[in-house]
């Protein structure tokens, strides 16, 4: 679609259009250095500098626990569907989350399509902010052409200075460009300012693990009995974190949950977790993954073989949360690192 | 539907539990519309003897006066709900069980020693069948709603078995990892919605241990910041030292 630009001196005033008749969500600043995705009023509470937030934004689109469906027992087998959503807006999404979101979209709309998470979608209006410069070292985004826009986005801002360079995407995004008029027509120099920017960018980042895309699919393959996993596994506490912190991660469960008269009450589902001990455990009470190096080598394929299978496209958005949340300092890159020097 | 007969019982505790349930505000109200109360020690003066469909037990079994007790309220009741660390693993009581019975008894009682008799410090189940656990020192109150559901209507409690870090994360704490303080969350079981955490404090492990923890990769985690292997093990044993192998 088309360009526009968005002056600095402006971005309060959109904010401000925002907030006007839905929910504004953007990056905030924690202590040490952390951010969250959180409702925000105005401009200032904002983090424009945010490095990826501990929770990815898939927390809004699959929520941690929701309910699906009311039920009334009383009323012979009586279910009512339920999704809960207002008008929210997303803004300052990454590349990386932007990929992310791609991923889940991918997967919900699969058969059997999840419709809980297609109705919700569309309450969402969805604002990219490029990365001029790498986050901090655990990303590795570039390695999977994720530090640079490939959609999913309603506008897409590029910070050139003065002003952004906003991409439209779809017709909501043409929409809320017209409405709020805070944008300016694109000149030639911003268009050349853009290119310029792109070209930096393709020497700031580079690949950050020496391997080819196509190539990683097959070095999981080789590397199923390594040893490698047996190493992560005696550090690994199976604590979630990395699975929770994943933006394309969305393994849930399904539980219910009664009213005290034990006749009406709420079918919720709630994240799950492939590297919690009793995740894998069946009837009977086998567990087909009871080594935490078994889970751990699980949670590496679902990201970089087993989807390139179904859906031609590695889960891994680079994002780097998996490796900073990881208090047993198991290290996304490293583990790559160690595989491929394995399988030399 | 009838209401179930349902009491509360203290064994060695601070009846810190008990306060929790008598705090529960609104919800008590909604609990006490379903339920009938015959015995509980901070809220009622009566002590029936009948049969119980319910019985909550708090504390653990320090003594053969304790175990007695605890026989007689197993017998007099359909289900028995442990309640609060101390019922559920020992709790802080049996940080007792690391050094020998007469030394401690001396160290607290003094030439009195002889007049107050105690034992090993034991959770519950390992004197009687317990239906089920609501963990937690104090216990958390939306565990305790969750579960008397779950027994009202005859149906498991699944405790969740998997790291308080789930929690935490979920509630977008930053790690006390990152501020250079040790935290127990890791290797205990969630199931509080990460309370301490949330509240500024560090993770105890008051809820026990997750089955199969990662000891030697927690230890690994703690000592990278130079806490010398005692304390860690105390750490661990603070509520944890009733653990008999077959608890894990
Ligand atoms: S965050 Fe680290 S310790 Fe926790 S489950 Fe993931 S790899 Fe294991
Ligand atoms: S595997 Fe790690 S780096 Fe990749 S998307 Fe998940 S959290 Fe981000
Ligand atoms: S991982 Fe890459 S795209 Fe994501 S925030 Fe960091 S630099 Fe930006
Ligand atoms: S603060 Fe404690 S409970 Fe929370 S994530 Fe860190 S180690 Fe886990
Ligand atoms: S955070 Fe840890 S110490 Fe606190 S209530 Fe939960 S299990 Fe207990």
């Amino acid at each position: 679609m088309s360009g526009v630009l968005l002056y600095k001196s402006e971005l309060c005033g959109l904010i401000h259009f925002l907030v006007a008749d839905q929910t504004v969500i953007a990056p905030v600043p924690l202590t040490h250095g952390q951010f969250k995705f959180a409702a925000v009023t105005t401009l200032e509470e904002i983090a424009l500098d945010a490095i990826p937030t501990l929770l990815p934004p898939k927390k809004y689109f699959l929520p941690p626990q929701e309910s699906l469906l009311q039920y009334d027992t009383t009323q012979g087998e009586k279910m009512q569907a339920e999704v809960a959503i207002e008008e929210t807006v997303l803004f300052g999404l990454h590349t990386c989350d932007l990929a992310g979101i791609q991923c889940l979209d991918m997967v919900f709309a699969d058969r059997p399509k999840d419709l809980h998470y297609m109705i919700r979608k569309q309450h969402f209006t969805l604002i990219g902010l490029e990365c001029n410069d790498y986050c901090d070292s655990s990303a590795n985004c570039a390695m999977l052409f994720n530090h640079l826009p490939k959609g999913g986005y309603d506008l897409f801002l590029t910070d050139l200075g003065d002003y952004y360079f906003v991409d439209i995407n779809t017709h909501k995004g043409d929409l809320l460009v017209e409405k709020s008029g805070l944008f300016v027509p694109v000149t030639p120099a911003a268009q050349d300012n853009l290119q310029k920017l792109r070209q930096i960018k393709t020497k700031r980042f580079k690949s950050e693990i020496p391997i080819r895309y196509q190539d990683i699919k097959p070095l999981f393959e080789a590397s199923f009995e390594s040893n490698v996993w047996t190493d992560i596994g005696a550090k690994c506490l199976a604590c979630g974190n990395c699975t929770n912190a994943c933006p394309t991660c969305y393994c849930f469960d399904i539980v219910d949950e009664p009213e005290f008269d034990l006749t009406r009450g709420k079918r919720l589902r709630i994240w799950d977790s492939c590297q919690h001990e009793n995740f894998a455990r069946i009837a009977g009470g086998e567990n087909f993954r009871k080594e935490r190096g078994d889970r751990q080598r699980h949670r590496y394929n679902r990201k970089f073989h087993y989807p390139m299978e179904r859906y031609k496209q590695i889960f891994c958005t680079g994002c780097g949360r998996c490796s900073r949340t990881c208090m047993a300092r198991i290290d996304l890159k490293e583990t790559f690192n160690a595989l491929i020097e394995e399988c030399r | 539907m009838s209401r179930p007969t349902v009491a509360f019982f203290e064994l060695a505790s601070c009846e810190g539990c008990q306060l929790q349930v008598a705090n529960l505000g609104e919800e008590l109200l909604a609990i006490l519309d379903r339920i009938d109360l015959v015995e509980f020690r901070e809220l009622l003066t009566e002590r029936p003897d009948g049969p119980l469909d319910i019985a909550f037990v708090e504390g653990s079994v320090v003594n053969a006066e304790c175990e007695a007790r605890l026989h007689a309220i197993r017998q007099r009741s359909e289900l028995l709900i442990a309640y609060g660390s101390c019922a559920t693993i020992g709790g802080v009581n049996a940080m007792a069980n690391g050094r020998p019975i007469s030394e401690i008894q001396a160290e607290v009682y003094g030439d009195q020693a002889e007049r107050f008799a105690a034992a090993r410090v034991r959770p519950l189940h390992q004197l009687v069948p317990v239906d089920y656990f609501i963990h937690g020192c104090p216990i958390y109150p939306d565990e305790l709603i969750k579960v008397l559901k779950a027994a009202l209507a005859h149906l498991p409690y699944n405790i969740p078995d998997y790291a308080v870090c789930v929690e935490c994360l979920l509630n977008e704490n930053v790690c006390m990892y990152e501020k250079k303080v040790t935290c127990l969350g890791p290797v205990t079981r969630a199931g509080c919605n990460a309370w301490c955490i949330n509240n500024g404090n560090v993770c105890y492990g008051c809820r026990g241990l997750v089955s199969n923890p990662n000891r030697a990769g927690a230890e690994a985690v703690l000592s990278r910041y130079h806490l010398d292997s005692r304390l860690i093990a105390n750490k661990m044993l603070m509520y944890n030292g009733a653990l008999e192998p077959t608890d894990e």
